[in-house]
């Protein structure tokens, strides 16, 4: 079939007397507008109730935010997990620290006289999610570091003490291993230092000393705040590479900060689910560290 | 198994996020890949709604999204967010803008802040899919057609007729439990049914 | 040699499953159905080539992306040769045209003078006109789809339809069935309409022709309710017959229909409902559905409302009633 088709510029002198059916339209109609109006009031009005849950919950645990790989994610998983993990919590006390903090450790040692084992140390590293959270322990015995890798959630750990709590000026404290040994030395036999309840956690902002160069890692590009004697070792090679390996910008990659955190909403719902239990297990470690500490007096002779 | 990082606190966006960004090649790296964004982003923010490729529109439609949840929730007070709309806006009277336009527009919303279409691309042209980005609230006309609003649709009509059907029974119902309980209480006289008035059927002429 | 003598087991297993298939969807292709068939394509072709001479018309078309004017073919070009002209959107879309404003027309029926063409689809603003010949349609689909699913034992025969009514809430089919007491169960309704979707997939296109009464009784002497409805049909309009087809299914209707199976969205073939005994075996059935066009979302719970009262029996005029009252039902 054949056809020619012409666009002819003038229009045939026809009048076209009745309506045109529409076809398309982006108007919206009267009924629309006057339906969306009620319904946004109605969303507005209505609250919802939620368990309060304390705002620092997320420093204090923060093994029970998942990981935010989104191909990992695993909401059953996530749940049985913390399920388990609030089981581990009734059996031993898991004590709130922070990196920084220092920390004396008794774990099931089969080759130890005893057969338990204590280490103490700061930490200098905590990392993973969930039941394989772990963190690392730091100490100097006999002029050799040694570091302890401990998971929260072993059942071989039988007792976790906080010896000093407290914090640092950096996320993690890798930098001791090129410091000076003095800064990881901690004594054996360290008393407990108790805060003051309600007090918050104080930060330590003491400076280390590295020793000189070979170092474990380029401390000068990391933007290290708690360390005193950088400037002292590096040349003008590092001082210029160290600017280029910079990134400005990331601070500002709201994208990448969104892909690398649990969102609040999702947080909350989380401490919701948890935070009853987690919050009785406070209460009741309070109530026996008092029952400890009030000793009854004896009767003398 | 990474920990989730707790320094920063963000709220959820209301648009579905890839698990990864894309890269959208750029010779300056990662931070030239900011710059192109901030232009889109600055661009959204001035003229509420935008064409161009779907890519780069999905990728920046996160970061605007997260630029106006985090100015409402931190305010035109917070010294971070204002550094970063001063770095994501390069045109600096629309930081104004962000907090006093678009900041009261999206308050109370519980839906996101942007939408994105896709565009038909023109045959033959450049391979890539193009779409369309708005910030919602915007003062142009709607792309797309409201068809839960035109009662002539077949599926309306039809869900229309029913629910006028369902409406006569229950009525028809109604009468006749009124009038059995008539009857009983007085039995002597004849029962009245009460007439129930039947939804007129609008006769719906074509109007063509 | 395991794997081998497996996989000749297995494709003898899907072979046998086909065969069992075939079985039962097979067509009920009956000589007269063929000879049916034959008739109508020897009156198409013998209309085509009695066009002679090509004549110009001029089609204004009104609406997206512009009007525009095209010259076509008089008696040749269709409303789809012009969506042809427009694009392919055009073509997919389009389930009807309008004529100068007012009078509907098939996408694949010749246009026959110079006049105006709107394309009309689902969602336009008044789809009044394109929803009552997709109602048309389904009815029509029906009773194809019918002719498929039931075997030759079942002496099915086709009755009519009656006019496409959309607030009835069902399109009909009126069958003769060759048992008086047929009690359907779920799943021949369901194979029913598993029927009208499998015609929805295969994207038949809907033709439209119109005949002479003499043509008409010679194709359809061998039904017996068609032939007895003839003269009164070709009586209102001068002797001519307006008949479709839908792949081999031929049936009378006045039109017009939407262009092909493909608009058929979501549908379902909800009862049949017993109407009265015909002769000493056989019984009038109604069988009644409902269904949306395509690219309707509707949620499973508003269309099981629709599908529950779609169960009740339609009201339209019965089988039994006399043809010229239902003719004129048509006509208003």
């Amino acid at each position: 079939m054949n056809i020619n088709v012409r666009i002819l510029t003038k229009s045939v002198a026809q009048q076209y007397a009745f309506k045109r059916i529409v076809t398309f339209s982006t108007k919206p109609t009267q009924q629309a507008a006057a339906a969306a109006v009620p319904q946004q009031q109605e969303v507005t009005g209505s609250t919802v109730r939620r368990p309060i849950v304390p705002a620092h919950y997320r420093f204090v645990y923060p093994e029970f935010l998942p990981d935010p790989k989104v191909e990992w994610r695993n909401t059953i998983r996530e749940k049985l997990e913390r399920l388990d993990m609030l089981d581990r919590r009734r059996q031993i006390e898991l004590p709130e620290f922070y990196v920084g903090s220092i920390l004396a450790v008794t774990s099931s040692d089969p080759h130890a006289a005893g057969k338990t084992s204590r280490f103490v140390g700061i930490c200098i590293h905590r990392e993973r999610c969930g039941l394989r959270a772990r963190f690392i322990l730091r100490n100097v015995i006999d002029h050799q570091g040694i570091e302890v890798v401990y998971e929260l959630y072993d059942p071989t750990i039988q007792k976790v003490e906080v010896l000093r709590l407290e914090k640092r000026l950096d996320d993690s404290l890798f930098y001791l291993r090129d410091a000076l040994p003095e800064y990881s030395t901690f004594d054996e036999n360290m008393e407990v230092e108790s805060l003051e309840e309600g007090a918050p956690v104080p930060v330590n902002d003491i400076k280390v000393v590295l020793r000189p160069r070979p170092w474990l890692e380029r401390w000068e590009r990391q933007n290290l705040l708690g360390v005193a004697n950088i400037e002292q070792y590096i040349k003008d090679k590092h001082r210029k590479s160290s600017e280029k390996a910079q990134k400005p910008w990331e601070k500002y990659d709201l994208m990448k900060q969104y892909r690398a955190t649990i969102p609040e909403e999702e947080q909350k719902e989380i401490f919701a689910e948890v935070h009853t239990e987690l919050h009785t297990l406070e209460l009741q470690r309070k109530r026996n560290k008092r029952k400890r500490t009030f000793v009854k007096p004896k009767h003398l002779a | 198994m990474n920990q989730a990082d707790v320094s920063k606190l963000i709220s959820q966006l209301r648009i579905a996020v890839r698990p990864n960004k894309r890269h959208l090649k750029n010779v300056d790296g990662p931070e030239g890949r900011l710059l192109k964004l901030r232009k889109t982003v600055t661009a959204l923010v001035k003229h509420e709604r935008i064409e161009l490729f779907y890519n780069r529109a999905d990728e920046a439609r996160g970061y605007a999204e997260l630029l106006i949840s985090n100015a409402i929730r931190h305010g035109d007070r917070h010294k971070a967010t204002m550094e970063l709309a001063d770095y994501w806006l390069l045109e600096k009277q629309l930081v104004h803008k962000l907090f006093k336009v678009l900041v009261p527009r999206y308050e109370n919303s519980n839906i996101s802040y942007t939408r994105m279409f896709k565009a038909p691309r023109d045959y033959p042209g450049i391979f890539y899919r193009k779409s369309v980005l708005e910030l919602r609230g915007n003062p142009f006309p709607v792309l797309t057609p409201d068809n839960s609003q035109n009662r002539n649709l077949l599926h309306n009509v039809l869900l229309d007729e029913a629910r006028k059907e369902f409406r006569r029974e229950k009525l028809a119902n109604l009468a006749n439990k009124l009038a059995a309980e008539t009857e009983n209480a007085t039995p002597s006289t004849p029962a009245q049914v009460p007439v129930t008035e039947q939804p007129e059927q609008s006769e719906e002429a074509p109007k063509a | 040699m395991a794997a081998t003598t497996k996989l000749f087991r297995k494709s003898l297993g899907a072979l046998t499953q086909i065969q069992q298939y075939r079985s039962i969807a097979k067509l009920p292709t009956s000589a007269s159905s063929a000879q049916r068939n034959e008739l109508f394509n020897l009156e198409q072709r013998r209309q085509q080539d009695a066009i002679g001479r090509v004549e110009k018309i001029e089609v204004r078309y009104l609406g997206l992306p512009e009007d525009v004017t095209l010259v076509m073919n008089n008696n040749i070009s269709t409303p789809y040769n012009c969506a042809q002209h427009l694009s392919e959107g055009h073509c997919k879309r389009s389930a009807l045209a309008l004529i100068d404003g007012s009078v509907p027309w098939d996408m694949h029926r010749p246009l026959q003078e110079s006049c105006t063409l709107q394309l009309l689809n689902f969602n336009v603003s008044d789809p009044h006109i394109v929803n009552k010949a997709f109602w048309r349609t389904c009815s029509f689909m029906l009773g194809a789809a019918l002719q498929r699913a039931f075997k030759q034992e079942a002496n099915l025969q086709l009755h009519s339809f009656p006019g496409p009514n959309i607030k009835s809430g069902s399109f009909v089919h009126d069958i003769v069935l060759g048992v008086q007491n047929w009690e359907p169960t779920k799943a021949e309704m369901r194979a029913i309409s598993a029927e009208m979707v499998k015609l929805a997939a295969q994207d038949l296109r809907i033709e439209r022709l119109e005949v002479d009464l003499d043509l008409a009784k010679e194709m359809f002497s061998d039904l017996r309710f068609k032939s007895e409805q003839l003269p009164s049909i070709a009586q209102q309009h001068q002797s001519r017959v307006t008949l479709y087809r839908l792949g081999e299914h031929i049936d009378i209707s006045r039109g017009p229909m939407v262009g092909s199976t493909r608009f058929l969205g979501k549908c379902t073939v909800v009862a049949a409902h017993k109407l009265a005994n015909e002769g000493a075996s056989n019984a009038f059935y109604r069988v009644q559905g409902v269904a949306l066009p395509t690219g309707f979302a509707l949620n499973h719970f508003a269309y099981g409302l629709l599908e529950q009262r779609a169960q009740k029996l339609n009201s339209a005029r019965l089988p039994t009633e006399p043809f010229e009252e239902q003719r004129q039902m048509q006509l208003s």
